[in-house]
């Protein structure tokens, strides 16, 4: 279960990694689009883990309380 | 001698000689291992002291503390040590030796001295830290990267307490709308009870420790302010060891337990611990947006200057192009032009020349073809610049072949004062080529004669 969750730490490696590698200077433009896509999907995901509850963690501390 | 004493005759004697010989208070130093108050104000103690190292007591006492002076020892040591008196504590105190015929022998505490009790603390305090140093365990969980988000949190307190609620309301009322899960894991965290409450709790956690990011240990300030309790190896050997960074806000305004050292970060009371997890969602949230807009600029920087390059190079390519076209266009028609007119002189010269001087004159057609053949191909790679030098180079290579020419012109040669000799267009260069009744032509530098062989 846990190999699947979404994990902020990572995500925001991730784009760590791939602004670094825009800023390299080395992407072309078919690479950029690519890598903006999946960049811009990973801040999606971000965000909307800040905010919003998820029903899968709050079934578990129903569990532990 | 037979002169026999009731008890309470020789109680009283005791006394009387306990009085006369110790009339004095004195100030005494004493482990507290006993304290109880009385339903009527009164204190009663039992004072140790024991041995150094070890536990066996090397001297017991009883000691009570009258309600007369209770009120005022315990409000002026509460306030200067920050402390209520308790169990395991050490004081100096100020003492009158009583006798009690019934109860015997007890010591009346009339003063105490708070800064022996904090200098006591402290000591104990830096003793636990020392050998936690010693141990190299101090900071081991203040070295562990904290998360990003802070979000699912595990709570050690007591649902009653204030600070618990406090803190609860802080959490989920944030104003930024993050959301948390926290589940509460009580623990006592005052009275001999909160090693063994807290380490259990630390237990049961570690437990479920992969739906935890962080452990917050809190506890309502106000009146309670024991910090005592957590100056305590066992919770912070325990938290020291503990896999997830551990926040505590267990309301001391003025010290540092142990625990709040060992712990990766201590607060002063559980809202601030409330406000500093919301505010790391809200760091986490900031870079976020960061990094999204330095992304956005970067990429937008790539495009435009893959555009302007675009926008450049055509600029570029389409002149340059142009000009080397029209200079390719130029060499090709002066080299046609040159080519043809002197291919048709030399041509229509050849006519005119010997037999054996045709070879050397198709062999030098021949280079002059080749050259410019790599001249053109030389053209092809140098730029519109060099083509020039190129062209005029060729020009004076031309004008080379020319000059040759010149020389080998059979007009020159007449004038010279030869003849040339031939027989149906075809030049005669040895005599028995020719028979009986061929007819011949003969030029000389002003005209031909026509004759025959006889």
């Amino acid at each position: 279960m846990a190999k699947k969750e979404f994990s902020f730490n990572q995500a925001v490696r991730e784009i760590e990694k791939i602004l670094r590698d825009i800023e390299s200077g080395e992407m072309d433009v078919d690479k950029l689009s690519v890598e903006v896509r999946r960049a811009s999907e990973l801040i999606r995901q971000c965000q909307k883990k800040l905010r919003s509850t998820e029903e899968e963690i709050n079934a578990i501390f129903k569990d532990l309380a | 001698m037979n002169e026999m004493l009731t008890l309470s005759e020789l109680q009283l004697l005791i006394r009387d000689s306990l009085y006369l010989s110790l009339p004095d208070m004195y100030w005494v130093k004493a482990e507290i291992t006993e304290i109880r108050e009385n339903y009527n104000g009164h204190c009663y103690l039992e004072l140790v002291e024991k041995n150094s190292g070890d536990t066996n007591v090397k001297a017991r006492v009883r000691a009570v503390i009258w309600n007369n002076r209770y009120r005022f020892i315990k409000t002026y040591f509460e306030n200067s040590a920050g402390e209520s008196l308790k169990a395991g504590m050490k004081i100096l105190v100020k003492v009158r030796i009583e006798y009690h015929e019934i109860y015997g022998l007890s010591l009346a505490i009339n003063d105490i001295d708070p800064a022996f009790t904090i200098g006591e603390m402290a000591m104990k305090r830096q003793q636990i830290l020392k050998k936690l140093e010693d141990e190299g365990v101090l900071n081991m969980n203040k070295e562990i990267e904290f998360p990003f988000i802070p979000q699912r949190i595990a709570i050690i307190s007591s649902r009653s307490a204030a600070g618990y609620t406090d803190f609860m309301k802080h959490l989920s009322g944030n104003s930024n709308g993050y959301v948390f899960y926290s589940s509460l894991f009580e623990a006592p965290l005052q009275g001999s009870d909160t090693e063994r409450g807290i380490i259990s709790a630390l237990e049961r956690i570690a437990g479920h420790i992969e739906n935890f990011d962080v452990v917050v240990i809190i506890r309502g300030g106000g009146s309670q302010t024991d910090l005592s309790w957590f100056d305590n190896y066992n919770i912070a050997y325990f938290i020291t060891q503990f896999p997830v960074p551990v926040i505590t806000g267990i309301g001391h305004e003025k010290d540092l337990s142990v625990t709040d050292i060992v712990a990766h970060r201590s607060l002063k009371t559980p809202t601030a611990v409330a406000d500093f997890l919301v505010e790391c969602m809200l760091n986490a949230e900031n870079y976020i947006i960061e990094i999204s807009n330095e992304l956005t600029d970067r990429s937008l920087k790539i495009i435009e200057q893959t555009k302007e390059w675009m926008i450049s190079a055509k600029m570029k390519l389409i002149p340059l192009a142009r000009i080397m076209i029209s200079g390719f266009r130029e060499e090709l028609s002066s080299t046609l032009v040159n080519m043809i007119s002197t291919g048709k002189e030399y041509v229509h010269r050849a006519k005119l020349i010997p037999e054996s001087q045709k070879g050397r004159l198709s062999s030098g057609m021949r280079s002059i073809i080749n050259n410019s053949g790599s001249l053109i191909s030389g053209f092809s790679q140098s730029t519109v610049k060099n083509s020039k030098n190129f062209i005029l180079s060729r020009g004076k290579t031309l004008a080379g072949y020319e000059n040759s020419l010149k020389i080998l012109d059979p007009v020159n040669v007449l004038n010279r004062g030869y003849t040339i000799t031939s027989m149906k267009g075809k030049i005669i260069k040895d005599s028995v080529e020719l028979k009986e009744d061929d007819q011949i032509e003969t030029r000389f530098r002003d005209g031909t004669i026509k004759s025959r062989v006889v």
